[in-house]
C-alpha cells in the first residue's frame, strides 16, 4: 500500500525503570536496534501499553545516546500509573518523534539559561546534555533547578556532581520551603531567578515547569530585560495522534504537536491564551 | 458521452457495482439517512437532500479498529489490521460533501504524514457525485461557490432526468464504473447533456461580507452570548463534513484486543482535560468558541479556506440553532 498508519506503534523493551522521586520514575526504553529513531532535542513520543492507552512525553535523553530513549514519567493519569507498575523486561509500543524540537541553530554561539521546576527538567535535560556534549558550540551554561523539596529534585547525580562539573556550566538548585538536612538555597524559582540577575546580552532563557512557576519565570525574564524572542518554552496539552490531525492540542491555529511544543515567548503572544 | 438508467433498474446497478466491493449509498436507517454499504433490498434514498449523517464516514468511519494487540507475560505482540476498502464504489454524494472531502484531503492526505487508513479509502474509492434537482431549505452552498449540480473531485456525475438517471464520466475509473454496467445503461436522451444548473440561498450572506479579523476578537462579548445556549451534545460535530476530529482508544483485556480510532468531539469536556486536571477550553464558551473559530479563522490560516461548505446540517439538526449562519450573524458577517 502507499501510505503506512502513523497511528501504528512500533515495539520496544523497557530496559530500565528508575525511582527519581516518589512520584516519577524514569524509563528507558530500546528497540532491538538500541533507540527505535533519531529525533531532536525537545521533541516527543508517544508511549503505548494495551489496554490502559497511549500517552505523549518529551524525550530526556539526549540525541547522542545510540542504546535508548528515556522518559521521566510524572505519576498523574491511568497510563502514567500503568507506566510506574512496569518490570524491566516488559514489551511497549512506542512511535514517533514528535513535534519541532528546540531551535538548535538559533541556540549556537548563545549563552544559555536553563530554568526548570520539578518535571519541567525532563525536556531541559535532553537538551543539556546536547550543548554538554558539543561543549564548543555554546557560550556559559547555566541551569537554575528548583523542586518542591529536596525529594522532588530529579536526576540527582547530574544536577549535583556531573553538570557542575562540566566547562563554563554552573547549578543553581532551590526548593521552595526549608527541609530537614537541605543546606542549599530555599526559594522560589522566578524568585530565585530575579536574584541571580542574569543579563539578557548574547543569552537565550529556556524553561520548562509548572504553569504558575512558568508565568512568574516570564514575568521575572522580562523584569531583567530579556526580549520575548530570547526566550523559549515548551508547552503541554493533551494528545491523542501526535500528527496534527486529531484536534484536540490546538492553540488558535498551531498544533502543538507538530507547530510546537517549543515555541519562543514570541510566538506564544501571537497566540490565544488557550494553553 | 452520457449514459442512462431507469429508476427501476437501479437495484440492478446497484448489484453489479457492489461486486467490485463495499457500494455505499445513502440509506435509511429509521428517520436518519446515512452512507452505509449497500446490500440486498437496502431502503436507498437518492432523492433526499441532504443525507444526516455527511459522507465522510465512508472515509473517516465513525469508528474502525487499527491494531490487535496481544500480551503474554512480558511480551507484546501489535499486529495491523487489515482494511476491506479494495474497490469501493461511493454513490450519490453531493456537492456540498464532495468540498468537506477537499478539506478532510488537507489535514489527512496531503499533510505529511499522510494518514494511511484515509489514504487507502480515498485511493481505493471510485466516487458518483449526485446533482441536486432541488435544494432544501437550509442548503446555501452557493454561499461558497458551489454548484449542488457539478461536484469538483467525483469520478462520475449523476443526475435526474425525467424517469431515470443521467452519468456521465468524469475520470478514467468513471468510465470503467459506466462500461461495467453494460446493456443496463442507454444512450442519454437529447437534451440532458448537462444536470440543469441549480442554486441555492444564502441567508443573506455574502463571502466577501463574512466575518474577518478574528483574531483581534478573541475576547469579544458576542462569545459570552454565544455559547449560553449549547447543550454540549456534539451533535454538530457529528453530522459536519468538515469537523475531523478524532480519538484512539484500546478495547480488550489484558491479554487481547484492539486499538481502534472513532469520532470524536471538541464540544465535550473530556476532549483537552489533562492527566494532571488542567484544561485550556474549560467551559462550554471556550469549546463553541474554538469549534466556530476553527470553521472561520484556524482552518483558514492554515489551509486557505473558510471550513464550511454549506451543506445546512447544522441549521437542520442544532437543538438550539447555535449554527454557523447563526454565528456568521453575531460577529456582524451580513451581506452588504
Amino acid at each position: 500500500m502507499t501510505a503506512v498508519n502513523p497511528l501504528l506503534p512500533q515495539k520496544v523493551t523497557l530496559q530500565e525503570i528508575v525511582a527519581e522521586t516518589p512520584e516519577i520514575k524514569t524509563l528507558r526504553l530500546a528497540s532491538e536496534k538500541g533507540i527505535p529513531f533519531d529525533f531532536i532535542p525537545g521533541q516527543c513520543a508517544m508511549i503505548s501499553l494495551p489496554p490502559v492507552g497511549e500517552a505523549l512525553f518529551s524525550i530526556t535523553s539526549s540525541p547522542g545516546c545510540r542504546e535508548y530513549l528515556e522518559f521521566s514519567i510524572k505519576k498523574v493519569g491511568a497510563v502514567t500509573r500503568a507506566l510506574h507498575e512496569l518490570e524491566p523486561g516488559q514489551q511497549l509500543g512506542l512511535r514517533g518523534p514528535y513535534g519541532n524540537g528546540f531551535p538548535l541553530e538559533a541556540l549556537r554561539g548563545k549563552d544559555l539559561l536553563f530554568i526548570g521546576g520539578g518535571i519541567g527538567l525532563a525536556p531541559l535535560r535532553s537538551l543539556i546534555n546536547y550543548c554538554l556534549e558539543r561543549r564548543g558550540d555554546f557560550g556559559g551554561i547555566d541551569i537554575l533547578y528548583g523542586a518542591r523539596t529536596p525529594e522532588d529534585l530529579i536526576r540527582r547525580e547530574e544536577i549535583m556532581e556531573r553538570w557542575p562539573a562540566a566547562p563554563d556550566t554552573r547549578v543553581y538548585l532551590t526548593v521552595d520551603a526549608p527541609y530537614p538536612g537541605w543546606e542549599g538555597h530555599v526559594a522560589f524559582v522566578p524568585a530565585y531567578l530575579s536574584e541571580l540577575a542574569f543579563s539578557p546580552e548574547n543569552r537565550i532563557a529556556i524553561t520548562c515547569g509548572p504553569p504558575a512557576m512558568i508565568k512568574f519565570v516570564l514575568k521575572a525574564l522580562e523584569e531583567l530585560n530579556f526580549a520575548p524572542e530570547q526566550v523559549i518554552t515548551t508547552l503541554e496539552m493533551r494528545m491523542k495522534c501526535g500528527v496534527g490531525k486529531c484536534g484536540r492540542c490546538n492553540i488558535g491555529s498551531l498544533y502543538v504537536c507538530r507547530d510546537g511544543p517549543v515555541f519562543t515567548l514570541a510566538q506564544l503572544r501571537q497566540l490565544p491564551p488557550e494553553y | 458521452m452520457i449514459r442512462y438508467i431507469q429508476e427501476s433498474r437501479l437495484e440492478e446497478l446497484f448489484r453489479i457495482l457492489s461486486r467490485r466491493g463495499p457500494l455505499y449509498l445513502p440509506l435509511a436507517e429509521g428517520p436518519s439517512l446515512s452512507f452505509r454499504p449497500w446490500s440486498e433490498g437496502a431502503p436507498v434514498d437518492l432523492k433526499t437532500v441532504n443525507s444526516t449523517v455527511s459522507a465522510k464516514e465512508i472515509f473517516l468511519p465513525r469508528e474502525e479498529a487499527y491494531f490487535c494487540y496481544r500480551r503474554a507475560g512480558r511480551e507484546l505482540a501489535l499486529e495491523p489490521l487489515e482494511q476491506e476498502a479494495a474497490n469501493a464504489v461511493a454513490f450519490g454524494l453531493r456537492a456540498c460533501d464532495l468540498r468537506g472531502l477537499e478539506m478532510l484531503d488537507r489535514v489527512f492526505k496531503d499533510q505529511d504524514p499522510p494518514d494511511g487508513l484515509y489514504l487507502r479509502r480515498r485511493e481505493q474509492t471510485a466516487i458518483v457525485a449526485l446533482a441536486c434537482a432541488e435544494p432544501a431549505p437550509y442548503c446555501f452552498c452557493s454561499l461558497f461557490g458551489i454548484d449542488p449540480a457539478r461536484a469538483g473531485g467525483a469520478d462520475l456525475q449523476a443526475w435526474w432526468h425525467g424517469e431515470g438517471l443521467c452519468l456521465k464520466a468524469l475520470t478514467a475509473a468513471g468510465e470503467e464504473l459506466l462500461s461495467s454496467a453494460g446493456e443496463l445503461l442507454h444512450e442519454g436522451p437529447a437534451g440532458a447533456e448537462e444536470p440543469p444548473r441549480v442554486e441555492t440561498g444564502n441567508f443573506g450572506l455574502k463571502l466577501e461580507g463574512l466575518p474577518a479579523g478574528l483574531r483581534e476578537r478573541f475576547d469579544d462579548p458576542v462569545w459570552e452570548e454565544l455559547y449560553r445556549s449549547c447543550l454540549g451534545c456534539g451533535a454538530c460535530t457529528y453530522i459536519c463534513p468538515t469537523c475531523y476530529c478524532f480519538d484512539l482508544e484500546d478495547f480488550g483485556h489484558q491479554e487481547k484486543g484492539e486499538r481502534y480510532r472513532c469520532w470524536d468531539s471538541c464540544m465535550f469536556r473530556e476532549f483537552t482535560l489533562m492527566a494532571g486536571g488542567h484544561n485550556p477550553r474549560p467551559t462550554r464558551k471556550e469549546r463553541v468558541r474554538n469549534r466556530f473559530l476553527h470553521k472561520l479563522q484556524y482552518y483558514p490560516e492554515r489551509y486557505g479556506e473558510i471550513a464550511c461548505t454549506g451543506c445546512g446540517r447544522c441549521l437542520r439538526s442544532c437543538p438550539v440553532d447555535l449554527n454557523i449562519v447563526q454565528v456568521i450573524r453575531a460577529l456582524g458577517g451580513e451581506s452588504r
